[in-house]
Formats: structure tokens, sequence, C-alpha cells
């Protein structure tokens, strides 16, 4: 028989290496000599799109389109440390520090722009689209491209470093008293899922992901993080496991260690929710882990609504199901056959 | 050593290669495409995909020397003069790649798929794809790139 | 805010067109001229001493070289927190899959063939497999002159004894999650080469500049002589967080002068890289008649294998998260991370989050079910809000949606049409539609209006 349920399931999620160490981040902004910009920033792109939201968020600054910033991440000769592509972390950490080197280059740029214009002060000075001018006197112009090619002239670079280091504070190891993260990366989500008590096999039929995100930097990415998250999630709750007996992993390749392919996958309704977070670059917090903490609790609890079966221990493979299926009909078959004994007595 | 005529890209090539060689080490090695990856090396993530003769195919799974005079379309052989194929385009279009390794195997597993049937249904679609693993993106915005694929397809057809 | 050009818009993937027509070059992509290429002799056995035998696979084609731990020119160990990897185990294995000879030799396939010919002779010890029975005395200990244990958090709020005795009811269950792989896409690769007086070392990583680090102290050179070469990355989730053969390559291009390549099977991918720490969770909450929770006591048990890795701030994260985003006055956690002589685990997506979810939100579910309440009502009695207090102490002082984030699935699900973010505005919430949902993009409208 086919049965179907639905469950939910919030879950918390703090970014950052945490717990008062250090989460140092640090980035550099660069004018290149065509008068774009090199973003030297060492947020490994890995597949998480580091590379297309750093360049929005310096583009955002300096009011260009992120086209015109190149993020350079791949050469340690080429980029200071920012720590690790991981722990939800870059684009909060290093966007900070992204956002404070493309504001302090912007100050920078304009200094030059003064000088090369011969202006009294930087006040006044409008910047966009790689054009910097005075508005009240409008001749009074230069672009990203003419100042580059100036400063090339005197032999010079403009390159302007800036960090961040995200605040928490070490607990105490009695008690747990203190911050050990910040900021924090909240979500609920919802599954519909259908069983098959015949086999045992769990189909997820829809998913609803309701994910907080601070802000959005870029809602694409966002949703993609969303879907891979959801469906590693589905993968954790109903099929991965190693099989490790006596130290051996006896599912060490993919027709033994199974994941889910694209015939598994449910309708997914995304939803993103936007409470910006002050101490975030335009708000933004990390979500790369948090769209897959709730999954599973999700899976399992319209698993239990399905079938009035809980499962303590994961996968929900078909024959975990099945035998808890099996072990709950023969419960209740003694339990009716001892309540009949009662009642004859 | 034995002499293989392969047709890859609407090139002719004439190869020497070792008997054993197995069509993705021909790809990636002698041929130097290394667009077709290799995940598993047992036909079953799909990273190595390409188009053999017009169906897709697990490159890890197939004996070069069985190939002789087939035509066979990789990766680098689907950008034309006129851009991307319908198929990249819809990747690019729809956010549908993320860290990429199993992009170019997904993409001709789609591309196979829709030259042969122009409008599939979100099922075929699942199906034509379910050989092609992916562990970043969850299929959703792949499924989507081929819809929109097999729609700007199918008003191409139209107008010719 | 709504000034924002750049930050906010759908703009396309820069990696995107790469990766689209092939052009984007992973590790294995790569060839040098005059390359030889490299494997890896793993222990098969989880614990156990060993001496080795080259003679044989010395002889066999190809071979030019055999690395191990003794010719490591700098600090043979490596490790994200403590330096308890061996890049080449010296006398003792502690889990099926140890490196224990780097094989060179001219092709890929020679390098594989002579690994099988190396002879390693095992006197087996004792083993351990669980970390209950790893954190008892006379347990088989991982690493000689250090205890299993190597972290406990504790975390101490409040009085549960009091909070379980004023609960009408109390639900006490385990939950089990078990060893778990990222399985990217892109197997372990990577290629070293001489560049003058620098080792340039090729390979996919999340973190260059620590690869960087461990290099160097493991060759014994100047953090300035490394260069970490990070091409396209296929997939990490916390995978490439370790160093898996960064430093195998380093010292081979060093002591041959040719480039070193070597490029992992997907069977051996599965040894080479962490696991998600299996977590053995037994949890006990009490609540109120009203659903509002009044007492929580947690113990969970990770199972670190034979390596530390992340360990400590895995079952740190665990401990903290146990809680769910929910306010409890009185909370007792002990998280223990236990070595055993079990794959290593460490960073995988989530990082301890989670596992303990599976715990806590079933949890929720079976007290509503008890206290006859809906799994909405619960949680919503007791979910974090903008001012709430953590079982650390901590104030969480804005960005808490998580409420706005309950009525939206609430609505999403039950009908839908009038979903989302209807109540979002008052609070300095805003829903934005995900691309699929016309129901909000219509609300986001209203709201903008």
């Amino acid at each position: 028989m086919l049965k179907r349920g639905r469950g939910i399931a919030l879950s918390w999620y703090g970014t950052g290496y945490g717990n008062g160490f250090p989460d140092y981040s640090v980035a550099t902004v660069e004018l290149a000599e065509n008068g774009e910009i090199l973003l030297r920033v060492g947020a490994t792109e890995v597949g998480q799109g580091s590379k297309t939201i750093m360049p929005q968020v310096c583009a955002e600054v300096l009011g260009i389109h992120s086209d015109q910033v190149h993020m350079i991440c791949e050469d340690t000769r080429e980029f200071l440390d920012s720590g690790t592509a991981a722990a939800s972390r870059q684009t909060y950490n290093t966007g900070n520090a992204v956002l404070k080197a493309s504001e302090s280059f912007k100050k920078a740029l304009l200094e030059e722009a003064r000088l090369y214009l011969k202006l009294n002060s930087t006040a006044g000075l409008e910047m966009a689209d790689q054009k910097i001018w005075l508005p009240i006197f409008p001749s009074r112009k230069t672009t990203f491209a003419e100042l580059a090619s100036h400063l090339k002239s005197e032999g010079r670079v403009l390159a302007v470093t800036d960090s961040f280091t995200a605040q928490t504070i070490g607990m105490n190891p009695e008690t747990g008293e203190g911050v050990p993260y910040w900021p924090y990366t909240f979500n609920a989500y919802g599954t519909e899922v259908e069983v098959d008590t015949e086999t045992g096999r769990v189909q997820v039929l829809q998913a609803w992901c309701v994910q907080d995100v601070g802000r959005a930097i870029n809602p694409d990415l966002v949703e993609g993080q969303i879907d891979g998250g959801f469906v590693m999630g589905l993968g954790y709750a109903l099929y991965e496991d190693l099989g490790v007996k006596d130290g051996v992993i006896k599912n060490n390749k993919f027709a033994k260690y199974i994941i889910p392919t694209a015939m598994d996958i449910p309708t997914i309704h995304k939803y993103i929710v936007e409470d910006p977070e002050n101490t975030a670059p335009y708000g933004a917090k990390g979500i790369g882990e948090p769209t897959m903490v709730p999954v599973a609790p999700a899976i399992l609890n319209a698993i239990y609504d399905a079938i009035g079966i809980r499962i303590f221990e994961l996968p929900a493979t078909p024959d975990v199901v099945l035998k808890a299926i099996v072990a709950d009909r023969e419960a209740k078959a003694k339990a009716a056959v001892a309540e009949g004994a009662d009642a004859n007595g | 050593m034995i002499t293989l005529n392969l047709n890859v890209n609407g090139k002719d090539h004439r190869l020497e290669i070792e008997d054993h060689m197995r069509l993705l080490d021909v790809i990636r090695g002698p041929l130097g495409l290394t667009g077709t990856k290799e995940g598993c090396g047992e036909g079953e993530c799909g990273a190595c995909t390409v188009i053999l003769d017009g169906n897709a195919v697990d490159s890890c799974l197939v004996l070069a020397a069985q190939c002789e005079g087939k035509k066979i379309v990789t990766i680098e052989g689907l950008e034309t003069a006129d851009g991307l194929d319908p198929v990249q385009q819809a990747f690019l279009d729809n956010g549908a790649v993320q860290c990429g390794y199993c992009i170019p195997g997904m993409v001709l597993s789609a591309k196979a798929l829709l030259d042969k049937n122009v409008a599939p249904d979100d099922n075929e679609i699942k199906e034509a794809i379910s050989g092609n693993l992916c562990r970043c993106t969850g299929y959703d915005k792949m499924v989507k790139a081929i819809k929109t694929a097999s729609e700007v397809m199918q008003e191409r057809g139209e107008q010719k | 805010m709504s000034t924002l050009k750049s930050v906010g818009q759908r703009i396309q993937r820069k990696d995107a067109r790469a990766k689209l027509t092939g052009t984007a070059l992973y590790p294995q992509d790569i060839e040098m001229e005059n390359c030889v290429y490299g494997a890896t002799v793993r222990s098969e056995i989880p614990h156990g001493y060993f001496t080795l035998d080259l003679t044989e696979a010395e002889k066999a084609p190809g071979v030019i070289r055999i690395f191990t731990a003794a010719d490591v020119t700098g600090h043979n160990v490596h490790g994200v927190l403590f330096k308890d990897h061996e890049v080449l185990c010296a006398r003792k294995v502690r889990r099926v899959g140890d490196p224990i000879a780097f094989v060179v030799a001219e092709t890929q396939a020679q390098a594989d063939d002579a690994c099988a010919l190396v002879k390693v002779s095992y006197e087996a010890l004792p083993a351990v497999f669980d970390p209950k029975e790893a954190m008892k005395e006379g347990a088989p200990q991982v690493h000689d002159g250090k205890d299993n244990l190597i972290y406990h958090y504790k975390c101490r709020r409040g009085d549960v004894t009091k909070g379980f005795a004023d609960s009408a009811v109390v639900i006490e269950r385990e939950y089990v999650s078990p060893f778990v792989d990222h399985v990217f896409l892109q197997p372990e690769s990577g290629l070293a080469y001489m560049e003058e007086d620098k080792v340039i070392v090729v390979a996919s990583t999340q973190y260059p500049h620590f690869d960087q680090i461990e290099v160097a102290e493991a060759i014994g050179w100047e953090l300035e002589q490394v260069v970490i070469l990070n091409p396209v990355v296929g997939g990490a989730f916390g995978g490439r967080e370790d160093i898996s053969m960064q430093i195998h390559l380093a010292l081979a291009t060093i002591a041959l002068g040719r480039p070193v390549k070597t490029t992992m099977a997907r069977e051996e991918s599965f040894y080479a890289h962490s696991k998600r720490h299996p977590v053995f969770m037994r949890l006990k909450v009490g609540a109120a008649e009203d659903g509002k929770l009044l007492a929580l006591e947690a113990e969970l048990h990770g199972d670190t294998g034979a390596y530390a890795s992340w360990a400590i701030n895995v079952m740190r994260k665990a401990g903290v998260h146990i809680t769910g985003p929910y306010e409890i006055e009185n909370v007792f956690v002990d998280s223990y991370s236990v070595y055993t002589n079990n794959p290593y685990a460490g960073a995988m997506r989530g990082f301890g989050a989670t596992q303990v979810p599976v715990a806590y939100e079933q949890h929720m579910d079976i007290l509503a079910e008890a206290l006859g309440m809906t799994p909405y009502e619960i949680r919503m009695k007791n979910l974090f809000r903008k001012g709430s207090v953590t079982a650390n102490g901590q104030v969480l002082t804005e960005s808490v949606p998580l409420e706005t984030c309950l009525e939206i699935l609430n609505q999403a699900m039950n009908g839908g049409s009038e979903a989302a973010g209807l109540d979002a505005a008052s609070s300095g919430t805003k829903a934005v539609p995900g691309s699929d949902s016309a129901a909000v993009q219509e609300r986001s409208v209203t709201e903008h209006a």
C-alpha cells in the first residue's frame, strides 16, 4: 500500500570558526591597467559561487558591473590568506573583508582622482560606471582607465587591502557560557513523502524550503544551494551509508554508496527570507551548510506521519523501513492477542 | 597497438592506440579532449558521457577498439560559430552549473535526448539524465534548463 | 536598500561558461612534459605495526622510486587541529587506508601495478570501532600515549532536575547518524613540479594557504618556497580540508626533479578523505502541558575514527546545536569526540549541526503528539525570536526570522495561495519568492507597492 505523509523541521546554524577563534578574512582591491578591477581574495570557488558573489559585493561599492571585477583565488602568491572555504563563512566573513577593502579602495581612488583633476578635496566627487566626476563642474571628470594609465606612467599601482574579523567569545569549558557563533542562519523545511508499505521504499514527492539568508546577494545561487542542500539531505536521510564494518568501508563505489539521481528529486518549492544582519555585507549570511541541516528530520517526520513509525537510525533505506513496518505489525498483533486473552479471561 | 579511425566532433582522426584502451582514455589522452571527465570508471556516475553515433554512452565502459569508424561528439564539439549549443546556453541561463565536474556528461546526455525527442516531459528528462550523478545542484535547475533548451530547439525547428 | 544595483541581482556565474564548454581545468586535466606518476600503498588492517619489503616492487616495470616515512624530509605529520596524521606511516597504522608508501613510476598504470607488489607484513593490534567502547578503561589506544577521548563539550544551564520534575511530559530516545561520504564528483588528483627554488603543488583544495603551511612543515622548507595552485575544484563539502596527496607529490618532485602526478580511482577516494562523524545521540526533553520546553539533557558520542581532523569543532557544534532553535531554561549537554580505528571523520556540510536535528526535530514531534499539539504549534511556542537567549547565554539581537520562516512554511504547505510574508513587512522582514513561487511573487510585489 502507498501511504502519504508530511513533516516539518526547523534548524539553526552558527556560521564561521566560532568560539573566540580569530575568524579573519582579508581582501585586496586593485586597479588593473585597463581600468577594470582585480579582486585578490582567498575565497576558494568550490562550486558554491564565491567567484560570482565576491565581485558583486565589490561592484556594488564601486558602482560598476561585476563583470568588470576579476577575482583571483587560485595561486597562493597572488592573494593573502582568507581562511578556509568552509563553515559557511565566506559570504559573511570574507564578504565583509571585500566590502571593507572595496570601500577603502574607493576612498583611495577618489583621492587619486582629486590629485589628477587638481581639486582641493574629494568632497562632492561622484563615482559610477568606471567614471569619476564633479557634478557641480562636470568637465572635471576622469575614468578608471585614465587613472590607471596615469598611475602606470608614474610607475605606481593602486591596491588597497582591508580585513574583517568576526566577533565570537570562547565558551567556559565547564558551563558552555559564551558566544560560540555569530551570526546564525535559520530555516524551516517541509516535505511530503510516499511510503510503499510492501517494499519500504520512501519517495519524496514535494519539498518546501523556507530559507533565511539575511540578504540574498545572488538569488540564483541561493536557490542552487537550497536545491543542492536539500538533495544531499535527502540522500543522507534515505540512502547513504558507507557500511563500515571492522574499519572497512564496504560501500566504496557508486554502485553501493547510493546518492540521489534526478529520478529521486521532488518538486522543490523555494522561499528566500530576507532579514538583513547589520554586521554582514549588505546583510548577507552564510547558507551553504544550513540548506542541508533540516532535511533529514523533515523527511523522517513525514515518514512517521505516513505510517506511524519512527526511524531512529539513519539511513531509512527500504530494508530498514520494511523491517520497522513488520516489527510494528507484529507488536500490534501481539498486543491484540494479549488484549483478546484479557477479554476472554 | 592497433589503428583506429574515429570521427570526433566532425573531424576524422587516425590513431595508433593500445588494444586495451577505453574510449575515455583515447578521448582524454591522444585526442587531448579533457572536457570529458572520469568520476568512477565503472559506468555509475556518467561524468564520462559522450555521444556515440547519436547515443549517450559512458565512455569508460566502451573499448576504443569497438569504435572503428564511429562518430563521437564530446563537450568541446557543441559550441559552433553561431554560439553555444541550446543546451549549454540554457544551463548558463538557468544557473544550472555549480562545481561543474558532472556538467559535460550531463549536457551531452541532455543533448542526446533532445536530438531524438525534442519535446520530452519532465519524467523523460529525469530518466535521460538519471545516469549522470551530480552532487551539487540537486538537479532542479538542470531539469529546468533542459526544458528551456527543448523550447528553444522547438522554436528553431519551426522557423526552419 | 532598494538602491542596490549589483547585490541581489541574478548575475550569471562567472565560471559557468568554461565549465559548460569543457575548458575548465581540474587537476586531472593537466599534463606536463616529462611527468611521472604516483600511487599510494594503503594499510589493509585497522590497527597494527607493520614492516615493508620493497624488493619486488622496486624491480617492477617503470618504477622509479618508492617513498616511505624515512623519505619525509621535514616533520612526518599533518592535521588541521592536531598533527596526528603521518604523511607516510612509520611503523603503526591506525585505520584501513592509512598511507604507508608512495610508488612513483613512468605511468600511472605502472605505479598502480607496483603498489600490489609492495609486501606489507602486519603485526595486528586489538582495534576498537565504537566510540563508547573506546572511552572505556583498557580500550585499545589508537594513538600511543594519548587518550582516545579528545574532547568533551559541556553545557550547564539552569537546573534540569527541577525542569524535568516540573514537566508534564518527559521523552527520552536514542538516535544514530552513520558514516557518510561527500562523494564530490571529482576524485582527488594533483601534480607537483619545481619552478626554480620553489615547489609548486597543484591540487583541488578548500584552503590553499593552509595546505601551503602543511606542505612546508612536512618537507622542511620555508613557507615562501611552497606554492599551492588551486585549479577548478570539483565539489568539496568539507572533504577537501585535510591533506590527501599534496605532501607526497611535493616530496617526490623535489627528490626526482620531474613533475609528479597522481589521480585516484573512486574506490581509493573513499579512503583518501574524511567522513561525516557518526554520532550516537541520547536526548531527553521535558515540556509543560502547554508545550513550553522546560528541560533538555543530551549525550552525544562522536566517532572521529583514527584522526582528529575537525573532531573538536564538529562535536562542539553538535553540542551547541542540540537544543534546536528553541528557548530552554534548563540544559545539560555532554558531547564527546573519540578516536577509534574507523575511517577518519572530519568536516562535512553541516559539521555536527546536521546530525543533531535528526534527534531534536524528531523529538519535537514526539513531544507534540504526547501533548496533543501539532508539530507547528509546539515549534511556534518555543522557537528563537529576536531577543531570545541561547543555552550558551548568547543574546540573539537581530536577523532571527525563524517565526517568519515557519509561518511561510505553514501557509505554503497548507494551501499556499495566500502564502508567505503576510506579516513579514511589519517585522522588518521581507520574503522574496523562489523562482517557482508565483503566489509569493504577487505578495512581494504588493509589499513593494
